[in-house]
């Protein structure tokens, strides 16, 4: 079964709630750093595990960096 | 309590054998790891009261690939990992300047890169749940040294610094992290000692005997109790004074 962008933002947003880090406005092109969403290091760490716990895979550990959830998506969708 | 999944690198034989079966005696399931089967295992793999409560997968935790692939084995099989203990380790007895480079590999390699690779495959899981312990099985030569043993004493120094800042990492996340400074076990892994140092250092030990597994195991066990999640960071000296 693949992952649809859907299932990615439910994940995505899901975390960033459960942080207490979901902006107002967020969307697919909100930066996930500094003056977007702000994830520091341990909880961009925790993304990357939960997407893989969840989802199978995570883009992280291919060594790049997503920095949108649309990047993140684009991932999926080339999985 | 409930039934925790514990993984044990190591749990083969000696003092890896014995921290599995005092798992199993608190009714949790086990899985453990070691380039090769024993006879230990296959005696826990056979008893029908262990049925589903032992995992066994061959791996060399050197290799990165084998630790990611035994972690994700555990996971499939069970869906988490609630207790790490890193208890895979070898020793090269030797005058440093004699060493090989094999000697040298051999040691860093397993205690230190492999406890790294498993750790970070454990530690993703336990941050995705948010909760976890991990316990790294020292040894007394990490913080005193011993002539001979400057590669392993050198590893397990590694890993007390390693405990202490992946404390401070994973503290945040309900995430516990100790080690045990084992003292001198009667176990295959005596490094090599003959039995006239073991009986020097039995005569220069408070409590006037060597160590067992069980001694280590019950350490283990109260640093992997859920409630005790006010002890991370710290190296528990387990080694019936000789260091104290």
């Amino acid at each position: 079964m693949s992952t649809t962008p859907a299932d990615v933002e439910r994940t995505v947003v899901d975390f960033l709630k459960r942080l207490e880090k979901l902006p107002e406005g967020f969307d697919a092109t909100t930066p996930l750093y500094a003056d977007g969403v702000g994830l520091d290091s341990l909880e961009t760490a925790e993304l990357s595990a939960l997407l893989e716990d969840e989802l199978g895979s995570d883009p992280f550990s291919t060594g790049d960096l997503p920095q949108s959830l649309a990047e993140i998506q684009a991932y999926y969708a080339g999985v | 309590m409930s039934q925790r999944v514990v993984v044990i690198t190591g749990g083969s034989r000696g003092l890896g054998a014995g921290l599995v079966a005092s798992y199993l005696e608190s009714g949790d399931l086990v899985a453990t790891c070691s380039r090769s089967i024993t006879p230990e295992v296959e005696a826990w793999l056979a008893d029908p009261e262990l049925a589903g409560r032992v995992l066994f997968e061959p791996a060399d935790l050197a290799r990165r690939e084998d630790a990611d692939r035994f972690v994700k084995r555990v996971v499939e099989e069970w869906g988490r990992v609630d207790v790490l203990i890193n208890n895979a380790g070898v020793a090269r007895d030797g005058i440093l300047g004699m060493f090989s480079d094999d000697d040298i590999d051999t040691v860093i390699d397993l205690n230190i890169k492999g406890t790294l690779y498993v750790t970070r495959a454990v530690s993703r899981r336990m941050l995705a749940r948010r909760s976890g312990t991990i316990v790294n099985i020292s040894s007394v030569v990490g913080r005193s040294g011993y002539r001979g043993l400057a590669a392993y004493s050198a590893s397990k120094a590694a890993l007390d610094g390693m405990t202490r800042a992946l404390a401070r990492e994973l503290g945040s996340r309900g995430i516990t992290v100790n080690a045990i400074a084992s003292g001198y076990l009667r176990t295959e892994m005596s490094h090599g000692l003959d039995e006239e140092q073991l009986q020097q250092i039995v005569r220069r030990t408070p409590s006037g005997r060597l160590g067992e597994p069980d001694d280590i195991a019950r350490a283990c066990q109260f640093l992997t109790d859920p409630r005790n999640t006010y002890v991370t960071g710290t190296v528990m000296v387990v080694d019936g004074g000789l260091t104290g």
